[in-house]
């Protein structure tokens, strides 16, 4: 902060305790393109082998590229669904004269506050009944529903930074309140919906309970669940295959939040889940 | 012109807006939190599993069930009656024969002599067929016969109270109400309204070690990574250049944004037999294990530093954020004022930090309380159910456990406590951050 | 437009902000509401515009009556304190945003944003966006956008607030030659009697959600019609002595200063208080009063005192800046008691 101090010592104290993390991130990179002879720390050789799951299906596995498909189109339309209805219901609790506004505001806040997946039984039950277990609209419309709370909370928490005074104008302007929103205040809040998109498509990528119990099966399997089903397998134990996946796995969240690691930083500091 | 009330038509212009824009909202919450709050109460108070379906049942005798009806009603009698084997010639026996190849003599005889009449072991049967003129030649040709007529009703399933009971009479058997009742209950296998679950939840010693895992779990990992050490990492990076405490800031994200799955993943090379802490530990004289889930203990460290290594950003960020809006001068002024660091942050920086602090803790209490994936990945609760904690319990009772029996209705009330725990606990915070301030009345009135 | 106020009541759930108003405005004339923050200043503006609804009484632009009709359909341009631009247009689409909402064609709205922008000097601006540009322009932008459409009302909230001191005068004189040139009927709410009095024909000021007393500015001055009045219009402000009458004599209680007034306060011995202007307690004033200098203030062309009576009230003094008094000095200057103002103890002007 100030030069009174020096900076070294917690510089050196900070990095020491950081090695453990920095070590596993480090390795993880490096074991699937390496071999290391048991017992060594330090790989002898390069190589691709472990890379193999991208061009043979592992047997019993669906192919990577589906997995793949499958999250993509999993997180992409959770996205959708949250942004669609966040900044709509956000808009409405942050400025309209809703009948039981409060009713709705405490709603989303004790939702929000209140990790759902204990209702994960009943949901499941839920989607037996109505014949959505097993499918991917199923387990993605489980997903923004859970993701909701959380989403119409930060846009409502960005909608009341928009000054009052613009949408009074517009409403002198003659707009009605729909324009109002869609022509004033959308705009201003766009940078807040952005980090609300990269935010959910990132929850829905790493989701793993929700598909693992909601929709097992190889034709609708995300990379989470082909990832953990290939660890739990006990006959076919090979680390560094599993970390060629994973790094197969994170490396767009990794891109993603090299990126946009600011928008995401205030999401993160507006308070979510663990 | 527009003429209204002034509560009339033209104010109900946002409100229309307003609930519109809410409705799909609305819809997603009473489908998916709203419908299953009520239903796991709902479930909490049945017997459902696997066993029972979660639709209807049938009627079954089984095994069990027969064992029930002697031990809990009192009829073991009816119990041996229904469960006991009998040999009936009837029609479809006979049609089995016919098919199977027997002579039509044979066939003709069976349906004329034996027709209809019921033996009690498959010797009388067997010396009956004997009997007849045109016998089956051989011990084999008489045994597979007269298999073709074993009636019994044990495991097999009646979708209707009245067939279940037909057949029960088609054994020969008379049935009187209490006896009627008794049989329905247990052999009934969809499920059925109880408070068992509850009762069982408070008996089970086990209960009493997940609620002891459950508070150990929340608390360690709360005190000391998700306040404890996001204090000390939002502090620390205070004390740094902006470089380096960007660094440092980014890779204590990193567990945050990797996947779950990855994210053990990696923990379990550290920890895993051959994995990188026995590569380096044997050389200096320990034995290779899974130093993971070799004891209880080890287990618990790792639980806490696999969760808390991703609780402590957010603590890092929030405090991070607070630390930066105390102005500049007042750290100036302290030191200034001949004040070292360690007495800067205990009178420039914990003070402003305290509301920070009680939302956190509140906060993570809760998510804490109610999240077990990093633990079901990682130990999935155990070695021998050290580290299972509620939430977990709930999610292995009623969804995936070894047994094969997933039991709903237990599990459901298992997470009951839970849902209401959350409920009350989330309703405490909201009081305790002045909600009402949130919720002042929009300035446009229309 | 005339703007009429019909005892108009504004009440916030329980709380009565403002109780049976009546206010008239003429056509093409130019009001302010003046008034400490929270007088209900700014809640009677929103009213006129419809942002908030009249929980009872009439307004009328002309003889409509638009107590229902909702702000869209009300035709009053608005400038905001803040300016309330949209950041995400430029000038030429804030100004040309209410037009667009009225669906008028590409052609029309660029020919009248031109005009517009002519009328308020921001022609070479179109293309820039609210954050490029300063508080004045700024405030010239809100300015045409308020007007682009011709509303039959301009209102203005604080418009001067957020300027420096050298633009606020710019602007006043500005807003003041918009409002001419153009003849529109406005209203104009502030906290700054500078502003009030040196832009509009007529000022209202308002205390505790009443309007206290209407008039045109001097005649305001000259003439208050309580010391709460009296007390905000004239800066430096108005010095207040309590004191004593009888015959015609004034004392005050400690008997340090005692002046027979010119006017008949009636025989009988009463409690009043006199408003004393600075410019009307100089040396040559009329009767004499005796007090010692506490404070000096040179404003450059003049210097304020104030002069402290034994009982410790103060009077205030302003004068060319010729006369080299300093702080502790006693002196004798005079009131000029003609030009003097008398308030009973309750404050209504006597």
């Amino acid at each position: 902060m100030t030069s009174n101090y020096r900076s070294w010592p917690m510089i050196l104290a900070l990095g020491v305790v950081t090695i453990p993390l920095v070590l596993m991130y480090v390795y993880l990179f490096v074991d699937t393109v390496t071999n290391t002879a048991p017992g060594s720390v330090v790989p002898h050789e390069f190589t691709g082998e472990h890379w193999r799951f991208l061009w043979e299906t592992l047997p019993g596995r669906p192919s990577i590229y589906v997995a793949t498909l499958n999250t993509f189109v999993f997180a992409t339309a959770t996205t959708l669904i949250v942004l669609a209805i966040s900044s709509t219901a956000g808009y409405a609790i942050s400025r309209l004269n809703v009948p039981f506004r409060a009713f709705f505001l405490a709603g989303v806040m004790v939702l929000h506050a209140f990790p759902t997946v204990t209702l994960i039984i009943a949901i499941f039950l839920i989607l037996q009944f109505i014949g959505l277990y097993n499918t991917l609209i199923g387990v993605i419309l489980v997903k923004a529903a859970l993701e909701l709370p959380f989403g119409i909370w930060i846009m409502k928490g960005f909608y009341d930074t928009v000054p009052w005074e613009i949408e009074m104008a517009g409403i002198q302007d003659g707009a009605s309140r729909l324009t109002v929103w869609r022509k004033l205040v959308l705009p201003q809040v766009m940078p807040a919906v952005m980090a609300l998109g990269i935010f959910s498509f990132l929850a829905g990528w790493s989701e793993f309970i929700l598909p693992l119990v909601l929709a097992p099966d190889n034709k609708v399997q995300v990379l989470s669940v082909y990832l953990a089903a290939l660890i739990a397998d006990d006959n076919n134990f090979d680390m560094a295959l599993f970390k060629s996946v994973g790094v197969f796995y994170v490396v767009p969240v990794i891109i993603m939040f090299l990126f946009f690691q600011g928008k995401l930083m205030s999401i993160y500091g507006g308070g979510t889940k663990g | 012109m527009l003429r209204a009330s002034p509560d009339g038509e033209a104010m109900s212009g946002s409100r229309i807006l307003g609930l519109l824009l809410l409705a799909p909202a609305f819809v997603f919450v009473v489908l998916f939190f709203l419908a299953p709050v009520v239903l796991t109460a709902v479930f909490a108070l049945t017997n459902m599993s696997t066993a029972t379906g979660i639709t209807g049942g049938a009627y079954q005798v089984t095994q069990s069930a027969m064992r029930e009806l002697g031990e809990r009603h009192g009829e073991q009698a009816l119990a041996d009656a229904l469960a006991r084997v009998r040999y009936t010639v009837d029609p479809a026996g006979i049609d089995a024969a016919t098919a199977e190849g027997a002579s039509t003599a044979l066939v003709s005889e069976l349906d004329r002599k034996l027709a209809g009449e019921s033996f009690d072991s498959r010797r009388e049967l067997e010396r009956a067929i004997k009997a007849l003129d045109n016998r089956p030649r051989g011990t084999r040709a008489l045994k597979s016969l007269s298999a073709l007529f074993e009636r019994s009703i044990v495991n097999t399933r009646f979708a209707t109270e009245e067939e279940f009971f037909g057949a029960v009479a088609g054994l020969g058997i008379e049935l009187n109400a209490t006896q009627r009742a008794a049989l329905l209950a247990t052999t009934y296998t969809g499920w059925t309204w109880t408070s068992e679950n509850f009762s069982r939840m408070f008996s089970l010693p086990d209960t009493k070690r997940t609620f002891l895992n459950t508070i150990i779990y929340v608390f360690a990992t709360l005190i000391v990574f998700n306040t404890g050490f996001a204090l000390v990492l939002s502090i620390v990076t205070h004390y740094m250049p902006d470089r380096p405490a960007g660094i440092f800031r980014a890779i204590w994200l990193l567990p945050r944004i990797s996947p779950p799955v990855l994210y053990v993943l990696l923990w379990k090379w550290l920890a895993w037999d051959t994995g990188f802490l026995s590569r380096i530990l044997v050389p200096l004289g320990f034995e290779s294990r899974n130093w993971m889930l070799d004891n209880p203990t080890n287990a618990w460290v790792f639980i806490v530093l696999i969760n808390g290594f991703v609780g402590a950003s957010m603590g890092m960020l929030i405090f991070s954020a607070a630390i930066k809006s105390i102005p500049v001068s007042l750290f100036y002024a302290s030191e200034v004022d001949g004040a070292n660091r360690w007495q800067q942050v205990r009178y420039v920086i914990l003070p402003q930090l305290r509301w920070p602090i009680l939302f956190i803790t509140c906060y993570q209490s809760l998510s804490l309380l109610t999240s077990f994936e990093y633990i079901l990945l990682a130990t999935e609760g155990g070695p021998g159910g050290a580290t299972k904690v509620w939430a977990l319990a709930a999610y292995l009772t009623a969804l995936n456990n070894y047994a094969g029996n997933l039991e709903y209705g237990y599990g459901a009330a298992l997470a009951l406590v839970l849902v209401v725990v959350g409920v009350i606990l989330s309703l405490a915070y909201l009081r305790l951050f002045d909600f009402k301030s949130l919720v002042a009345p929009p300035p446009i009135e229309q | 437009m005339r703007i009429l106020l019909e005892k108009f009541t504004k009440s916030f759930g329980s709380l009565t902000v403002i109780d049976e108003m009546d206010l008239e405005i003429d056509d093409g004339e130019m009001v302010a509401l003046l008034g400490p923050s929270g007088c209900g200043k700014s809640t009677t503006l929103f009213a006129i515009c419809g942002i908030h609804r009249v929980s009872g009484g009439r307004i009328l632009f002309g003889d409509r009556d638009v107590s229902s009709v909702p702000s869209q359909q009300r035709n009053v341009g608005v400038v905001f304190q803040s300016y309330a631009l949209y950041p995400h247009l430029t000038v030429a689409q804030n100004i040309g945003f209410p037009l667009m909402i009225r669906k008028e064609s590409n052609a029309d709205i660029a020919r009248k944003v031109d005009e517009i922008a002519e009328l308020v000097h921001i022609g070479n601006l179109l293309e820039r966006r609210p954050a490029q540009l300063s508080g004045g322009q700024q405030q010239r932008v809100a300015l045409a956008r308020a007007l682009v459409r011709k509303p039959d009302v301009l209102l203005l909230d604080e418009p001067l607030a957020n300027l420096d001191a050298k633009l606020r005068l710019e602007m006043r004189s500005e807003i003041r030659r918009i409002q001419r040139e153009t003849g529109i009927t406005a209203v104009l709410v502030t906290h700054d009697q500078v502003e009030a009095m040196s832009m509009c024909d007529r000022i209202a000021i308002m205390n505790e959600g009443r309007i206290v007393q209407i008039a045109e500015p001097m005649e305001m001055y000259d003439n208050p019609a309580s010391d709460f009045v009296a007390g905000f219009l004239g800066n430096p402000p108005i010095a207040f002595v309590d004191g004593v009458v009888t015959n015609g004599r004034f004392a005050t209680a400690s008997g340090a200063m005692t002046v027979s007034l010119p006017f008949n306060a009636g025989e009988r011995e009463r409690k009043i208080r006199l408003g004393i202007r600075p410019e009307f307690f100089r040396p040559g004033g009329t009767q004499p009063v005796a007090g010692k200098i506490t404070f000096v203030e040179a404003q450059g062309r003049e210097t304020l005192y104030d002069v402290a009576l034994e009982d410790g009230q103060i009077l205030r003094s302003i004068q060319t800046a010729t006369n080299a008094a300093t702080v502790g000095e006693k002196v004798n200057w005079g009131i000029d008691v003609e030009r003097i103002l008398m308030f009973d103890e309750d404050g209504a002007r006597l």
